[in-house]
């Protein structure tokens, strides 16, 4: 067994000489399309044969009319569109190095065109002595046959089929000699290594005959598997994965009131944009809705005590989005809920102005309740015209149901809610986008008029603005673009709902549903929970596990077990962006150390954004910044599913975040 | 042979079909076609046809060349490797048998064994070239054998398929493969036929063509939508459709004389494949005027 | 592409009755596991199941090592391990854990586009030989259910398979796709070509020298 940074995936070889010759007689100019292969030890540079093909042309005269090399070429999708907008006009025939799938696709996609495969593909055996037989998504030594009839239940998890030349079922053939293998002495006989695993278990020696069924597996199965798997790859939109949702657990568990807390730490910076000026000093006393940070130009926003009490202290606490420390109002709750004299529901909303309306939301500290804390005052006041509001219901994360339940317990409210951002934006048109795993959600808002209901297959991340856009409306988010740039606003429900209680009651945003959920919890569930409301109480409330061991054995994300933030300390509380809480235990593999990319190509194919996430992994590690930025890291929206398929469990997201900020100073040098 | 020089020769060539049985009962089929000898110039014995498991064609042959009638042995490349597929063809030459058909054969899922791994080494092309080679004393990679093996060496085409071009092209290569004559699939069109013999008539190979007889309209309308290239006119199927039980073989015979005798002018000879209904190939050779 | 569809019903019965540890392996999951069914069928079975993990990419062994660790001492209890996995998953806990009956619970079938990196409608065998120059651009080993390499069997009719109607005839695809090259002849100007078996074994490290004389 060679090491295995030396085994060599490689899935084709350039033809010999003598038959390039034979096929590319006559021929005088070629266009070359190359792939650079997959499973292998991700390294960047150029294939040989790709470089040998092209000393070939030079020697004889061909003239290279083009040339390309790109990685997954059997990945229709993103090879489709890369290509077309290749001119291939002036070349007479398109050279394919590349495995057989990627020459028959290229074959098809330019089906009026000479192809030429340049190579041949060679599988990867069991054990050099037999041809059948795949490696897994791993480069291990380990090979399946996929012979649809598994028969390593009687064989001790030996495989017959991959590792006998002769791939016999019920013994050895009896060539074998001291053990090794008749067709290739360097191989152990398999059967010999069966006979002894079996004997040192004290299991019987197979005592059925068993016989091959070679027509179990018909063509119209497998072709239905194909087909409906290729759906679901390519449902609502391209890539994106389907975890495992585990919203079972809190989807019918009503909202409640989360205890009190002793005591909040409520961020200034709680918003997209700069953080607000502390109102207030330790020692002051305050009072429920009262306004203790005031927004501080345009994309700010102001922010308000969730108890009544006294400033104890303005110290640093980590925030649990940034994970730095940020100054914190520290506020003992002293119990008697006082209610602040400016919490009151303005009745005359329908005749006031956009702009007064407008500083109402400001004041009340409203922001979009999605994660991304964008001031709503100025979301709601685009610079372009727009003419469709879009809600986002889907809450596509797993684990969360605080949007689900605002939706299922306030749907009057919401609706009463878009009648004022109706009025903001001037529009009639709204389309409220709900995933199917929320039927009762998508019921009662099909019951309501005047809006139209869109169920939305469920998929990860369906609720990504553009993944949403572009599947209601059928609207394309340029490239760095935001969806106003396509006329649309696109505003969580949750918000929707906010902004209700804002005009309605009156009431600033100092209270929020969130989910709590994950392992090992003993009150999950759906809460109101205030403003400031530390992460230490959150988990003495609902964790049974070993406190000491939280951070270390879990992950305790703010957030759903994709997108969400790793918490770092107890000291963080709720913001205005808190969806939820999720505990889920740290996978073993993960915490080992950092695993080669193996280019398997799955991250690309899960990728929503079209992006190719291993280059970041790559470039990031190595500080190449100018690189990832030529592969848009920019365009990257976080949603975490090529870091949920990595088959080498690379930390892609934290690596891209990193990459982004770096990519991100490096263009505003 | 007496085949091989008559279809040589050119002059209208007559052969049949023989189907082993399942088991080893033979007597009858071969009691069968000891009645046609004077009729027929050649008998086919299919191989595992339909992918049912059945009597040996090559066995079957040599019963026949002990019987003194003269028989074409059908190969498929379904069950054997080009190792089992050479050695046959050398085993066949020493019983005694001198006529091969080439096929690729039926897939494996298509009969009573549906599990059973289908071969396909090579196919009916490469069969071909292979069995020339050893004609010219050689195995496939070259190896000299001891003594030549001599064959006439057969094919078989599809003129109802759609699309026909691939299968003329496919005729072609059998051609340079070493194939001397064809045998068809089942004619009921004439002048689909005539069209194709049109095409191949510059190739300058006999081809016979097939008859299959009809045994009821209910047969006509399963072939019709289930096996290739071939297609029953409508008034075939109301001829009989409208006959009753005891008449639908006077009918079939009927129909099956007015093809032969439509194909006279056309083709080089003749295929019947009674399927099951050896018994009536006499009276249908009489109706059509041998 | 690996798949993995549950072996029936009874047999995996049988299994539980060795008081397993269960290890459920969701690597591919974005291709296709059943694992609704599995759920379904332990269903009522849990006092004779020692444990339960949802584990991914049980094929890459350092992984697998680590997720052994954290259940060693379930697995010490257990009877045996059942693996509803790949071949590749179960073959690599049979290695890793010698003393114990390492169990399949999954039959693993390959989709088409096994070695690109998702489910694709064309599919390469392999071969060592690439005929795709001939055929334009259509594979007629996978393509064709029997493999031809010379043109069509003749079996196919109104462009299906004779295996199954719902197969288009490979060899049809070719000459579709020849023609509208408007490539003349090519599988008549060709030459006859036979696969070449010995070429992939020659490139695997077949040992020459060692095959036996007869």
């Amino acid at each position: 067994m060679p090491d295995k940074k030396t085994i060599d995936y490689t899935k084709y070889k350039l033809k010999p000489r003598e038959e390039l010759d034979e096929i590319l007689f006559g021929i005088s100019n070629i266009f070359v399309i190359s792939c650079l292969k997959c499973y292998k030890e991700f390294q960047i540079i150029t294939e040989p044969e790709c470089h040998d093909f092209c000393e070939y042309l030079k020697e004889k005269n061909i003239k290279i009319a083009g040339y390309i090399e790109r990685d997954f070429l059997c990945n229709n999708y993103f090879t489709e569109k890369k290509l077309k907008e290749l001119s291939l006009n002036d070349a007479e025939a398109i050279g394919v190095i590349s495995c057989g799938i990627g020459i028959q696709f290229i074959a098809k996609l330019f089906e009026n065109k000479k192809i030429i495969a340049l190579a041949d593909s060679f599988p990867q055996s069991g054990n050099a002595t037999s041809v059948v037989g795949y490696h897994g998504i791993a480069l291990e030594s380990e090979k399946c046959a996929a012979c649809g009839e598994c028969y390593l239940n009687i064989t001790g998890g030996i495989c017959p089929v991959v590792d006998c030349a002769k791939s016999l079922l019920n013994g050895p053939c009896g060539g074998a000699k001291n053990g090794k293998c008749e067709v290739n002495s360097n191989v152990d006989c398999v059967w010999e290594k069966i006979y002894k695993r079996l004997k040192e278990q004290g299991r019987k020696f197979i005592s059925d005959t068993e016989t091959r069924d070679y027509g179990k597996f018909k063509f119209e199965e497998r072709k239905k598997l194909s087909l409906s798997n290729q759906a679901s790859r390519n449902e609502s939109f391209y890539g994106g994965v389907y975890p495992l949702e585990r919203k079972e657990e809190t989807k019918n568990l009503a909202i409640t009131n989360f205890p009190d807390p002793q005591e909040v730490a409520i961020f200034p910076s709680q918003h997209t944009g700069s953080p607000a000026e502390v109102l207030v000093k330790v020692g002051d006393m305050v009072k429920i809705g009262q306004k203790i940070a005031k927004s501080v130009g345009l994309i700010s926003s102001s922010i308000h005590s969730s108890v009544s009490g006294k400033v104890i202290s303005l110290k640093k606490k980590i925030h649990p989005s940034i994970l730095k420390p940020l100054p914190t109002v520290i506020i003992e709750n002293d119990g008697l809920d006082e209610i602040d004299s400016s919490v009151k529901l303005i009745s005359d909303w329908a005749t006031m102005s956009k702009e007064s309306l407008l500083e109402i939301l400001q004041d009340k500290g409203i922001v979009g309740l999605g994660g991304a804390m964008f001031p709503t005052h100025v979301k709601l006041s685009p610079p372009k015209p727009i003419d469709i509001l879009l809600i986002n219901g889907c809450e596509c994360e797993p684990c969360l149901n605080a949007d689900n339940r605002v939706m299922v317990e306030y749907s009057e409210q919401i609706m009463k809610g878009i009648s004022i951002v109706r009025k903001l934006l001037g529009i009639e048109n709204v389309v409220i986008g709900i995933e199917e795993n929320k039927p009762e959600a998508i019921e009662r808002f099909q019951k309501l008029s005047n809006v139209k209901v869109e169920a939305l297959k469920t998929k990860y991340p369906q609720g990504a603005e553009k993944m949403l856009v572009k599947r209601l409306l059928g609207r394309e988010v340029p490239e760095g673009g935001l969806p106003l740039d396509v006329g649309v606003v696109v505003s969580n429900v949750s918000t929707i709902f906010a902004i209700y209680q804002a005009i309605f009651e009156g009431l600033p945003l100092i209270q929020r549903v969130l989910t709590i959920s994950g392992d090992d919890i003993v009150r999950s569930g759906n809460f109101m929970v205030k403003i400031g409301t530390t992460l230490n109480d959150i988990v003495k409330f609902c964790f049974k596990g070993d406190k000491e061991k939280l951070f270390s054995e879990y992950y305790v994300k703010m957030g759903g077990p994709m997108m969400g933030v790793n918490q770092t300390s107890l000291d963080s509380s709720v913001i205005k962006g808190t969806t939820g809480f999720t505990f889920l235990k740290k996978n073993v593999a993960k915490t080992s150390k950092e695993n080669l990319c193996i280019k398997c190509g799955r991250c690309v194919d899960v990728c929503p954004m079209e992006l190719e996430p291993l280059y970041y992994a790559y470039y990031g590690q190595k500080k190449m910044w100018n690189e990832t930025i030529k592969h848009n890291v920019a365009n990257c929206i976080e949603c975490g599913c090529c870091e949920y398929v990595c088959s080498s469990k690379i930390s892609l997201l934290s690596l891209i975040k990193k990459t982004k900020k770096n990519a991100h100073n490096k263009i505003k040098k | 042979m007496a085949f091989a020089k008559k279809i040589q020769s050119g002059e209208f060539t007559i052969t049949s079909e023989i189907g082993p049985p399942k088991g080893v009962e033979i007597e009858g089929i071969l009691k069968e076609a000891e009645t046609l000898k004077d009729k027929v110039d050649a008998f086919n014995v299919t191989d595992l046809q339909s992918s049912v498991m059945k009597l040996g064609s090559l066995a079957t042959c040599r019963l026949l060349v002990e019987r003194g009638l003269e028989p074409i042995f059908q190969i498929t490349c379904r069950d054997r490797n080009r190792l089992a597929l050479q050695s046959d063809l050398l085993s066949a030459y020493v019983l005694g048998i001198r006529n091969v058909l080439v096929l690729t054969g039926d897939h494996t899922v298509l009969g009573d064994h549906p599990q059973a791994k289908p071969v396909f080494d090579l196919d009916s092309i490469s069969l071909l070239k292979a069995a020339t080679g050893l004609m010219e004393g050689k195995d496939m990679v070259g190896n000299e054998l001891v003594g030549k093996p001599e064959f006439l060496l057969g094919a078989v085409v599809n003129p109802g398929a759609d699309p026909l071009e691939p299968q003329i092209i496919k005729m072609e290569k059998k051609i340079e493969a070493g194939a001397k004559f064809f045998q068809t699939q089942a004619i009921y069109d004439l002048k689909s036929f005539e069209n194709f013999m049109n095409i191949v008539g510059k190739f300058n190979v006999p081809v016979l063509g097939g008859i299959v007889l009809l045994k009821s309209a209910g047969m006509a309308k399963f072939m019709n939508e289930k096996v290739a290239g071939i297609n029953v006119p409508d008034k075939y199927i109301t001829m009989m459709a409208e006959a009753n039980k005891e008449d639908r073989p006077k009918v079939s015979i009927q129909i099956a004389a007015e093809l032969i005798k439509g194909m006279k002018g056309l083709c080089q000879g003749i295929h019947i494949m009674p399927l099951g209904w050896e018994k009536h190939v006499p009276s249908v050779l009489e109706n059509s005027g041998f | 592409m690996l798949i993995t569809k549950l072996k029936n019903k009874e047999e995996i019965l049988l299994l539980l009755e060795k008081k397993p540890f269960i290890i459920k392996c969701f690597g591919c999951k974005e291709v296709y596991f059943p694992e609704d069914e599995i759920e379904e069928l332990l269903k009522g079975n849990e006092s004779k199941i020692i444990g339960v993990a949802r584990l991914d990419y049980l094929c890459r062994e350092e992984f697998s090592k680590l997720y052994l660790t954290r259940y060693s001492s379930q697995i010490k209890k257990s009877g045996a391990i059942i693996v509803f996995s790949c071949g590749v998953g179960v073959q690599v806990l049979a290695k890793l854990c010698i003393d114990k009956k390492v169990l399949a619970g999954c039959d693993t079938y390959s989709l088409d586009g096994f070695q690109g990196l998702s489910v694709q409608n064309a599919n390469c065998e392999q071969c060592g030989e690439c005929y795709l120059n001939y055929t334009g651009g259509i594979c007629p080993l996978t393509a064709c259910s029997k493999g031809l390499l010379n043109g069509p069997c003749g079996g196919a009719k109104n462009g299906k398979c004779e295996v199954s109607p719902e197969m288009d005839c490979g060899w049809e695809l070719i000459y579709k796709r020849l023609k509208g090259l408007k490539i003349e002849n090519v599988t008549k100007e060709s030459k006859v070509l036979i696969r070449n078996y010995k070429r992939i074994l020659d490139e695997l490290g077949y040992n020459k020298n060692n095959i036996k004389g007869e």
